[in-house]
């Protein structure tokens, strides 16, 4: 006991001490560079921006890999600081790494709809990918909204491939994302009226809705970085994800709204009645291997969101994983390295040949 | 009940924070799912977009008496620079297949690689 009471104390007033030391550190600093594996631009269109990684190893994989970032929010949560990168793990692991990220559109790209997204942003994606690497078969990577993209791209192209699909926290029933159903009740919300008086969907908004889910986030997360402000890896962990986490964009215009109207209000792609540019998407027909993880805590897309949609692709050779985590701790940080990275690397080497 | 002096002023912080973070998120989203918050939650924004659209047609109005260039103008120019941008793209892109790129182009590497299981020396 008197050992357990002198290891103790003397820690408790030693992190009290780094506490305050730290935290005026904290304030002086400037926030860490993220993003910056080396790549190259090779393509720029509208809020598109498709990357190329270089390659890390002498020998990569056959199938390239194109990681298909949410509409909302900065690629970088994949590719954040050496040894906390998917990007660079994935790299290392000897894949040739893709990624399709997004700018904020401006206001001219107001009018870019459901189709821009999908057949020209992530095809025009795959087609530079399969052109600038020789190869025809593209192993796709989507994440929450890109996951979206993917499996739209892919029920309208199942005959063009992809030759993988692997998506994370991907939405499909948003009739069960309560909350964001509360909040675009059609009696109250007009989308309309929003597009048209705005043009894009203010990031600021959707900064708000993400909020709420959990009124208290905020408060909580900047009481948990006073209490942890001794411990560098943990102040280190929350500059990345809180600056990524304010780091939201807008939508534009007609895409918020057909998201609005088709997903949300029709739930149409739950109902298998989704269309994009007048072509039906037919997720019962994609027969590439596919891959979909989802995390247990998700607040974001819950559930009984991303569940269902395992068993609307046709694939027969399909498999749901569900990990520990959040929606966001799922794909990055040290719960991502353990976890989904090594899941992820397993389930798509032996599919890369 | 042990005699160690607990000496981490949070320690009691700690743990209030956390029933009330679970309280507040609990509550809170019961309380934002309601249709009641909905309806006023989309009147405030109803009535800010309306105040931001009425702002911007006065300040059109104002840049327009002052012979300065509006926010649509802007957007007007935008617009004509991304058709510029799309068509130098475009150029770019048939360039591409006529001249190969002035940069060096890195050394290409094997796509060869096999998984760790099926690799002769794993």
């Amino acid at each position: 006991m008197a050992t357990a009471s002198a290891g103790t104390a003397p820690s408790a007033v030693e992190r009290a001490i780094q506490r305050n030391l730290k935290g005026l550190g904290y304030l002086a600093s400037s926030a860490p560079v993220l993003g910056a594996s080396p790549k190259d631009v090779v393509l720029s269109r509208g809020p598109l921006r498709l990357y190329h990684y270089h390659p890390l190893t002498d020998e990569v994989y056959r199938v390239p890999v194109l990681l298909v970032m949410a509409t909302t929010n900065r690629g970088y949560i994949f590719d954040m600081v050496p040894g906390q990168s998917l990007v660079e793990f994935l790299l290392l692991r000897g894949y040739d790494v893709f990624m399709a990220d997004w700018e904020a559109p401006r206001a001219e790209d107001r009018a870019l709809g459901m189709k821009d997204y999908v057949e020209d942003f992530v095809g025009g994606s795959i087609a530079e990918v399969q052109r600038l690497t020789g190869e025809s078969d593209v192993s796709l990577v989507g994440y929450c909204m890109g996951g979206v993209l993917s499996v739209l791209w892919a029920g309208l192209n199942h005959a063009a491939g992809p030759k993988n699909l692997a998506v994370f926290t991907t939405p499909v029933d948003f009739q069960a994302m309560t909350l964001f159903q509360a909040w675009s009740d059609q009696r109250y919300f007009d989308v309309d009226r929003l597009v048209d008086t705005l043009g894009l969907a203010p990031a600021e908004m959707l900064q708000t809705a993400f909020d709420m889910l959990r009124p208290a986030g905020r408060i909580a997360a900047n009481f948990a970085l006073l209490d942890n402000m001794w411990n560098d890896e943990f102040v280190k962990g929350h500059r990345m994800f809180d600056r990524w986490s304010n780091d939201m964009l807008p939508l534009a215009g007609e895409y918020f709204r057909e998201t609005t109207k088709q997903l949300v209000w029709d739930n149409a792609l739950m109902k298998g009645t989704m269309k994009v540019g007048g072509r039906a998407v037919e997720l019962d027909k994609i027969s590439a291997p596919f891959l979909h993880v989802t995390a247990e805590h998700d607040h974001i897309v819950t559930t009984g969101a991303s569940a269902p949609l395992i068993g609307l692709i046709g694939s027969e050779d399909k498999e749901q994983v569900v990990l520990k985590g959040g929606h966001v701790s799922l794909i990055a940080g040290p719960n991502a390295v353990k976890r989904m990275w090594p899941r992820l690397d397993s389930w798509l080497a032996e599919k890369s040949t | 009940m042990s005699d160690t002096p607990n000496l981490d002023p949070f320690g009691l912080a700690r743990g209030w924070m956390s029933q009330w973070e679970k309280l507040v998120n609990e509550h809170g989203t019961q309380l934002l799912a309601k249709p009641e918050t909905a309806q006023a939650m989309q009147a405030m924004s109803g009535a800010a977009m309306q105040m931001q659209a009425a702002s911007q047609e006065a300040s059109a109005k104002l840049l327009a008496a002052a012979n300065l260039p509006s926010r649509a103008d802007f957007e007007a120019l935008g617009a004509r620079l991304a058709t510029i941008e799309a068509a130098l793209a475009r150029i770019e892109q048939s360039l591409r297949t006529v001249a190969p790129n002035s940069a060096p182009p890195r050394p290409p590497v094997a796509r060869t690689r096999k998984p760790p299981s099926t690799s002769p020396d794993a």
